[in-house]
């Protein structure tokens, strides 16, 4: 079934069958809120992402609270090199000057929104030399760094995530600062709830605006520039959602799968039927 | 669909309340953490074939990801 699956939905990776559950046992993440007399249904994980380096061992790790938030393709991608590849086909605004390039976009699935698939929006400073911004905190009257970002009712924000910043010591004052140089990239998880792209009904519009401010002060060893404020607006497309080719799923609006799993579907209801809550 | 929205702000077209619909409990361990070795395992692949994890992986980077299922 998962050769035909795999072949149907153009998988190019290796999928792997846990038929008694017994790898999601051993990792702890079986789902205990489904039992046995779910029938089928008896035996899924809490969904998540490992990502691990050349040795193994995880270097990154993805659950969510809520099984349909799930993350971007690209950002598993980012996890596993270490560096996050801009994409020609997002959404991209561009600001700052020769010394402080601002480059703001969508990371992730060339900046479209679907319901619960994480994208980010991508903050790069490019610093010239000698030229550093701040992390917080900063003392009275100086600026330190930050990204908002505005969207939509059902756009979800979620807080920024820093690159982690190297302290650098005021001659003068003794006083120890957090900066950041050279490339600096902030990241804002980004996703759709159903509020504004839903797996139950078609789009009601073809995208939407994302607005993202930059406030920031740039420095070098003897002097700081005026603290900056910087807008964009990145003007992000709506996409349905993927969703299995069953008759529960077809009839919504969405992209529907090639893999027909009607036939397994009735399978399983047959040999494993849920008594607790019938289908 | 707006009553079958669930706490987190998503709809199925599965009543609230059924288990499918079911999410992680805060605080809930979550697997192997970061800095660990993920525990080797053995399964079959699509055609039948056995894999070993840690050994057929060899020196390669990977992404391990846990799926609810390829039918529903």
């Amino acid at each position: 079934m998962l050769a035909e699956f795999g072949k149907k939905q153009n998988i190019p990776y290796m999928l792997l069958s846990d038929i008694d559950s017994n790898v999601i046992k051993s990792y702890g993440i079986l789902n205990d809120q489904v039992v046995p007399e779910d029938g089928f249904f008896y035996g899924i994980p809490y969904p998540g992402v490992y990502v691990t380096d050349e040795d193994g061992k995880v270097v990154a790790k993805y659950f969510h609270g809520t099984y349909k938030k799930r993350d971007s393709a690209e950002m598993l991608i980012a996890a596993a090199t270490g560096d996050i590849a801009i994409d020609e086909e997002a959404p991209v605004a561009v600001g700052g000057d020769e010394d402080i390039k601002l480059t703001a976009t969508i990371h992730g699935g060339s900046g479209n929104l679907r319901q619960g698939i994480v994208r980010e929006i991508l903050v790069r400073f490019e610093l010239a030399e000698g030229l550093h911004i701040y992390g917080a905190p900063v003392p009275d009257g100086m600026v330190a760094t930050e990204v908002t970002v505005d969207g939509p009712p059902g756009l979800i924000v979620e807080a920024p995530v820093l690159p982690p910043t190297e302290p650098l010591t005021l001659a003068g004052t003794g006083v120890t600062l957090q900066v950041w140089s050279g490339v600096v990239d902030i990241r804002v998880p980004i996703y759709a709830a159903s509020e504004l792209a839903t797996e139950v009904a078609p789009l009601d519009r073809e995208s939407v605006s994302v607005e993202v401010t930059v406030r920031y002060q740039a420095c070098d060893h003897e002097t700081c520039l005026l603290p900056s404020t910087e807008k964009f607006t990145l003007e992000a497309a709506l996409d349905v959602t993927e969703v299995p080719a069953i008759p529960i799923h077809q009839g919504h609006g969405q992209r529907e799968g090639n893999y027909d799993g009607t036939p397994h579907w009735k399978r399983l209801l047959e040999r494993k039927p849920p008594s607790r809550r019938p289908i | 669909m707006a009553l079958n929205r669930d706490e987190y702000g998503f709809d199925a077209p599965v009543e609230l309340g059924h288990p499918i619909r079911s999410s992680l409990p805060d605080g809930h361990p979550t697997g192997p953490e970061v800095g660990d070795r993920l525990p080797d395992f053995k399964l079959p692949d699509a055609t039948g074939r056995i894999i070993d994890f840690h050994a057929d992986r060899d020196q390669s980077k990977s992404v391990v990801v846990f799926y609810r299922s390829a039918v529903w």
